[in-house]
């Protein structure tokens, strides 16, 4: 869990059970993998692009999260998302 | 900052919260515990489709139920600050109990009259009276 810590203060990419895809500022963790991340952006994919939607500051709670992941903004800010066209992700179930 | 830390600083905020079936509640948080169970006042309910909506006075959410919180931007600042007051607190509060325990002013007391009514423990006040003191005749 500890592994988290290195992202605190970065932008991450949080996929969760739903399968939504959450982009937003690591700002703190917990044991159990709850998250706050603040100027939350949610990636809807979809076949006609990407619709980006603010958010603001969340707390997730762990149970739900599957995958956090560091970002490269650089690299994701060169990414024009308006011409990725992609199915959204489906829910994972248990 | 602890997730724990931020759901305390959001008491009597209004805040929006998803359960995993993807209903919402929208309210004023009243309270909240270790396991992120919730109380809100004056809340919307939206089903998870979001066609239908129920207003309720007040609702309990069991913690574990819940996907997330979505909280006001200002809060996370408020947050801050306020756990940033606690430590300088607690830290204040530290050194004054290290200074005051073995002091001088204590060393030296011995012999005299015992000290009545202090939290100190050790005392004698609190027994059953006519036992102890003096020998049995």
């Amino acid at each position: 869990m500890s592994a988290v810590e290195a992202y605190v203060d970065h932008t991450v990419q949080v996929i969760l059970y739903d399968g939504r895809v959450i982009v937003g500022k690591l700002r703190g963790y917990d044991p159990r993998t709850n998250l706050i991340l603040s100027d939350c952006v949610e990636r809807e994919y979809s076949l006609e692009g990407v619709e980006m939607v603010p958010l603001g500051l969340y707390m997730i709670k762990g149970d739900n999260v599957a995958i956090i992941g560091e970002m490269d903004e650089d690299k994701d800010g060169s990414i024009d998302y308006t011409e990725i066209k992609a199915e959204p992700l489906g829910e994972i179930r248990l | 900052m602890l997730p724990l830390t931020l759901l305390n600083a959001a008491q009597g905020k209004p805040m929006l919260v998803e359960l995993k079936n993807g209903v919402t509640f929208n309210g004023h948080l009243v309270e909240c515990d270790n396991f992120m169970n919730v109380t809100l006042r004056e809340v919307y309910q939206t089903s998870a489709d979001g066609e239908r909506f129920w207003k309720m006075k007040e609702v309990f959410i069991k913690g574990n139920i819940i996907k997330y919180f979505r909280i006001a931007d200002a809060i996370l600042d408020s947050a801050f600050e306020q756990q940033e007051k606690n430590r300088a607190a607690a830290k204040t509060r530290g050194q004054s109990a290290r200074g005051g325990r073995g002091g001088p002013a204590q060393r030296g007391a011995r012999g005299g009259p015992p000290a009545r009514g202090t939290p100190s423990g050790r005392g004698r006040g609190t027994g059953p009276p006519g036992r102890a003191r003096g020998r049995g005749q």
